[in-house]
């Protein structure tokens, strides 16, 4: 009896030590795990580690789930989420913006238009596409923070 | 029972401290690149992952964009250490020096911008040169073409461009990861040194077991 007390005692220390040396092992190295941005004419790229392994594109109107890529770190989830709210809109209002552009350009080459509605497309386009810019370059600065933290809290 | 309980007890503790020996040596630091003086063998033992974190909030690059131009900034809160963007000269090579991959993708960013800003520039100013002509109801031909190749070379410039960006992005992610590698000593943590005042181990370094 005393003997299966000490052998019990000493298999559940053994088991429980070894489950600690694992978990250390398996922590997420920089460089396998770090992301970064690729830029690509038309996207950008979300790639991991050395290697470059592409884990998410973000295009002109569809995203990935940034937050839920970098949910191990606080604090770039909460920059995920900054991402997240400014970018869709950021997109569709310098869509827009060019889109208005476009039609003033073609409203300018016909001849008898009211001055007033070249100027007022001119205006609406124009504020539209920095407005957008504008939201979708404080998204892009969220998400360069966001993975900032995401690399610092794999160290 | 009493002595067994205690035996049971002992024999825990041993293994416990041995198991905890064995993970101090599993995420011992890598040695310093210096190890000229002895100095830095004794910080690289002394090193903990707060050193590391603690060096990666105060030295770790990052980028930020500000309308048309990039600005890198170190740390977390910290300055604005260099603007780089079309037509603007910051030697982001120098800046990274302490790690030969993020020199290197540094020069590829360097000659990236410059052509992308060259070509892209160039295209603007067709573009617009042929837009003008266009819209004076010019019956030249060649206006349209211009407008066309203007569209071109802008379209080949941000290519260039987004390529010299993406490197910049690599360089930052390099420079980054040596940055746990190279900042170990307990006495510059309190007054971080920037990468480029400390020594840079000539060889390749060892891997770093976490």
């Amino acid at each position: 009896m005393e003997r299966f007390i000490l052998s019990a005692c000493v298999a559940v220390h053994i088991a429980l030590c070894g489950v600690s040396v694992l978990t250390a092992q398996e922590a997420p190295t920089y460089d396998d795990n770090a992301l970064r941005l690729d830029g690509r004419l038309g996207d950008v790229r979300i790639v991991r580690g050395a290697e470059g392994t592409v884990v998410g594109k973000i295009s002109s109107f569809r995203g990935i789930d940034v937050a839920k890529l970098v949910s191990s770190s606080e604090k770039a989830t909460i920059e995920a989420k900054k991402f997240e709210h400014d970018y869709g809109p950021g997109t569709w209002l310098a869509s827009l913006g060019i889109a208005t552009l476009g039609v003033w350009i073609g409203v300018t080459r016909i001849g008898d238009v009211n001055h007033s509605i070249t100027t007022g497309l001119l205006f609406v386009g124009a504020g539209s596409l920095v407005y957008g810019a504008g939201r979708m370059q404080s998204a892009y600065n969220a998400l360069s923070r966001s993975i900032w933290w995401y690399n610092r809290d794999l160290k | 029972m009493k002595t067994i309980l205690f035996r049971a007890l002992f024999l825990g503790a041993t293994v416990s401290a041995a198991t905890a020996g064995a993970q101090t040596i599993g995420h011992a630091a890598p040695p310093v690149a210096s190890s000229e003086s002895g100095t830095s063998v004794a910080s690289a033992r002394a090193a903990t992952p707060n050193d590391s974190s603690r060096s990666y909030d105060a030295q770790a690059l990052r980028v930020e964009s500000r309308w048309g131009s990039i600005d890198i900034i170190r740390g977390v809160n910290g300055p604005v250490v260099g603007t780089v963007g079309w037509f603007r000269k910051f030697d982001v090579e120098k800046l990274v020096e302490s790690s030969p991959q993020a020199t290197t993708a540094a020069h590829e960013f360097k000659s990236n911008n410059f052509r992308g800003s060259l070509i892209g520039g160039l295209g603007a100013t067709t573009l617009v040169a042929g837009a003008i002509l266009t819209s004076n109801s010019s019956s030249n031909a060649a206006s349209p073409m211009l407008m066309v190749v203007g569209a071109g070379a802008m379209l080949w410039g941000g290519q260039l461009l987004n390529k010299g960006y993406s490197a910049l992005s690599r360089s930052m992610w390099w420079y980054n990861r040596d940055l746990a590698r190279n900042t170990i000593a307990p006495s510059s943590a309190g007054n971080p040194s920037t990468p480029r005042d400390r020594a840079v181990p000539a060889e390749p370094k060892p891997p770093v077991t976490r």
